[in-house]
């Protein structure tokens, strides 16, 4: 894979700490882009690259919280990282509890700002892969017919052959048949590696829910 | 005639008894009189009557002696004595015609003056006496049913010089009643010229018929002139009637004055006034006790102005002169305030009202003054004032504690830029070719970073800071605008849309931009407090401002708030008056004092689509001003 560098996205309405705040995150050698609210970020955010948001807590008309919000509901939630002037309790909670990679007082210092960008960069590009992996998997899992599906669930549920063949009312031959035609297009050895698989893909997520108490 | 005389004198004859009555009579009066002057040494109207009664009675008693005469040398004696006394009431009527009276001819004074007296001269150098030059035997006649003696012989012709002088008298006394009675004065002319002019009439022409011996009878002038004096007498004491009644008056009005004066010095005394008046014509100034107490003087010292002056507060006395100066400019009247720094260094507060009053040509001439001593309201003055200076002081802290957190913010953003940018320059120049444009763009944002801080810091300072009112033009969008730019993070952080409305091209409004700030501040913060008592809904404060006549610039605070219940919308600029839980009920009424002291109206009111709107109008800084 060829990925595109991550780019650290800052939004601050406050236009001069936004330039001090970029010049001193390049200087780091992280790749910024700028923007003074909230709106303008949505607006010109690309739908798919690597990265991370550094974005003021506190805003006219659309401040952080709601920005991030917002940016969970989109395809491409990159990790959100709080600057507030003065940290208060209630807020950083809020902020913290939706998911924010952290929260950083604007004078913090260089190195914790720069450990929490480095930090979210990776995190990003961590959710970034399981993102892409996932998409992988779940085409690999699109190939499968309803009733190979409705197999596969009964197979990661630990049932035997003979249970599946009783459940779905069809012979237990045909579910060998079922189950090798399985393994083939999802390229899988075996029953623990399909489980495995399908557990990564989310697939069945009720069964996904109740399958580590069975076992 | 011894017998004839003791038998009358035993009987007391008719005549003895008339003559020695107006003897009496007259000694009375003359001592009376005598008296009176004594004891006003002005009343010469009183001696010259006393005079011309002593006259009257002296000559009486030479007439009683002349009708007893045993010889015609007695009688010759007695009456050339007798004519000292006539020289004296004819010299003692003019003398009090001419005082009594205020009339006569003084030539015509002097002329029967000079008669009689060349007639009293001839009287003793010329014959027996001057009206015989001898008698030669006495005759006797029945007088009020008794024998008495007439003189009879040769008259002396030099007696026309005395009647002579009786004529030109009369004629002087005639004229001076005339005189009088022209002049209005009648009952003066009656009473006193004409029984004047009517005795001596009838006596001057009794006399000579007698002594050139046409009729035989004896001379009873003195009857006649009992007659005047009794009517002078009558006439001089209605005059000492009238000087005891005006003297009962003068001492009546003394009394009410003394009355006035007593009550005037009880009010002086109760109000603790001190009073004071300074002749400028002399130089001189008097002052009550009270006065001297209070501005240092023992009550003998001599007040001078120097002295005066020398203990008025350096400060004051300037503005003192001033006033004095424009009272006697204008209507006359001034009021003041000034510091007394008495000896031991006590400093009094004194109110002084005075008046001046001019002469004829308008040059003033005295200045009368009252004085109080005002230390105490002064000092309470003072203090009211700290307290209310205090108060605001103490409202604007308030304030800014509720703004603290904002305030944190404002101040924060410009120190992490300047943080942030010293950190990036510092990696920079670790670079082996350093971008210098770039460092330079730096430096210029830190110093402008910096900048921005420091008005921050200076707003905050003007808000804490007690100060008085330092009016001058006010831009009306800078002012809403830094404001607005003051509390903008403070609403962002409680959800509350900020809206400014100014209107294009307003005028400077005059007033204190930092007081007036305080009043917005106060009304914004007002206005999200209101804002936050209700559950959802539009959040919004409107801050508009907008030209309100040719004169006044409104501005006005609005807010989507429940509003202000209508019954508090008239004490809601009270002090201590709140509707907010935690609420002092200060800032409100600090906002209404800044806005009357710059000219301006404050008032509340709620708007027809919800929500209150606090609103104020302000004056517009005047060409010129």
């Amino acid at each position: 894979m060829n990925e595109p560098t991550p780019i650290v996205h800052v939004v601050d309405d406050d236009t001069s700490f936004l330039t001090a705040i970029s010049r001193l995150l390049r200087a780091n050698g992280f790749s910024v882009k700028t923007y003074s609210s909230a709106h303008e970020f949505l607006a010109q955010r690309d739908a798919d690259s690597p990265g991370c948001v550094l974005a003021d807590l506190q805003m006219p008309e659309m401040n952080g919280l709601d920005l991030q919000s917002a940016l969970t509901e989109t395809s491409n939630p990159l990790p959100i990282l709080f600057l507030t002037g003065h940290g208060d309790i209630p807020t950083s909670v809020r902020a913290m509890r939706g998911g924010a990679e952290d929260f950083l007082e604007k004078r913090a210092p260089q190195k914790k700002l720069v450990d929490a960008v480095t930090r979210a960069l990776a995190r990003g590009s961590r959710e970034r892969e399981l993102r892409a992996r996932q998409r992988e998997l779940r085409a690999r899992f699109g190939t499968l017919t309803e009733r190979e599906l409705e197999v596969l669930s009964l197979v990661v549920q630990g049932k035997l052959n003979k249970q599946i063949a009783g459940d779905l009312g069809i012979h237990e031959r045909t579910v060998k048949l079922h189950r090798t035609a399985i393994t083939t297009k999802l390229k899988v050895q075996s029953v623990a590696e399909l489980t495995r698989l399908t557990q990564e893909a989310g697939i069945f997520p009720e069964s996904l829910r109740t399958f580590p108490k069975g076992q | 005639m011894p017998l004839d005389r003791t038998a009358t004198s035993n009987s007391m004859s008719p005549i003895t008894v008339i003559w020695s009555m107006s003897v009496s009579a007259c000694l009375t009066l003359a001592g009376i009189h005598l008296l009176v002057w004594v004891r006003n040494r002005n009343a010469w109207a009183n001696v010259l009557f006393s005079l011309t009664a002593f006259s009257t009675a002296a000559w009486a008693f030479c007439e009683l002696w002349m009708m007893w005469a045993d010889t015609p040398l007695q009688f010759a004696t007695v009456l050339k004595w007798g004519h000292v006394a006539v020289w004296s009431l004819v010299l003692s009527l003019v003398g009090f015609v001419r005082l009594y009276l205020k009339s006569g001819r003084p030539w015509l004074a002097w002329t029967a003056c000079g008669l009689r007296t060349s007639s009293l001269l001839l009287n003793f150098l010329t014959g027996q006496n001057l009206n015989y030059l001898e008698i030669t035997r006495l005759g006797h006649v029945r007088f009020l049913g008794e024998s008495v003696s007439i003189a009879e012989g040769v008259p002396n012709p030099w007696m026309l010089v005395g009647q002579l002088s009786l004529v030109v008298w009369l004629i002087f006394t005639t004229d001076a009643a005339v005189t009088t009675w022209r002049r209005g004065d009648r009952h003066r002319a009656l009473t006193v010229g004409g029984s004047i002019v009517f005795f001596a009439l009838v006596s001057s022409i009794q006399a000579p018929l007698v002594f050139w011996g046409i009729i035989h009878t004896p001379v009873s002038a003195s009857l006649f002139f009992t007659g005047l004096v009794t009517v002078m007498g009558y006439e001089l004491s209605g005059e000492a009637v009238r000087a005891s009644q005006l003297d009962r008056k003068l001492q009546q009005s003394e009394a009410g004055l003394h009355e006035i004066e007593e009550r005037m010095r009880l009010a002086v005394e109760g109000a603790d006034f001190g009073i004071w008046v300074r002749d400028l014509v002399r130089n001189e100034i008097w002052a009550t006790e009270k006065w001297r107490a209070l501005f240092g003087f023992s009550e003998t010292e001599r007040l001078e102005l120097d002295k005066i002056l020398e203990r008025i507060h350096r400060d004051d006395r300037n503005a003192f002169h001033l006033m004095v100066e424009k009272a006697a400019e204008g209507d006359g009247s001034y009021q003041t305030e000034y510091r007394l720094v008495l000896a031991g260094g006590e400093t009094r507060w004194i109110d002084s009202h005075g008046r001046v009053e001019f002469d004829g040509s308008g040059k003033p001439i005295l200045v009368r003054g009252v004085s109080h001593e005002i230390t105490e309201r002064k000092q309470a003055e003072h203090e009211s004032q700290n307290l209310r200076g205090e108060i605001a002081h103490a409202g604007r802290v308030s304030m800014m504690g509720q703004l603290a957190s904002a305030l944190a913010h404002e101040i924060s953003q410009p120190l992490g830029a300047i943080l942030r940018n010293a950190e990036a320059a510092e990696l920079f120049l670790q670079d082996a070719s350093p971008d210098l444009e770039e460092i330079r763009a730096i430096l210029a944002d830190i110093r402008k970073d910096d900048q921005r801080a420091g008005h921050v810091i200076d707003r905050m300072r003007g808000l804490l800071k007690r100060q008085d009112l330092d009016k001058r033009p006010v831009d009306v969008a800078e002012l809403v605008g830094e404001v607005v730019a003051l509390v903008r993070s403070d609403a962002t952080a409680r959800h509350v849309k900020l809206e400014l409305t100014v209107a294009d091209h307003l005028p400077p409004v005059f007033g204190d931009a930092v007081h007036l700030q305080q009043v917005l501040l106060n009304l914004i913060v007002n206005g999200m407090d209101a804002i936050d008592e209700v559950k959802g809904g539009d959040r919004r404060v409107n801050v508009s401002a907008s030209l309100d006549g040719p004169h006044t610039v409104e501005i006005a605070v609005s807010d989507s708030g429940p509003g202000v219940p209508a019954d508090k919308l008239a004490h809601i600029f009270d002090p201590f008056f709140t509707t907010k839980p935690r609420g002092m009920g200060m800032g409100l009424s600090i906002s209404r004092a800044i806005i009357e002291a710059h000219r301006g109206r404050i008032w509340a009111e709620n708007q027809s689509e919800g929500g209150a709107s606090f609103r104020f109008t302000l004056p517009i800084a005047e060409e010129g001003i």
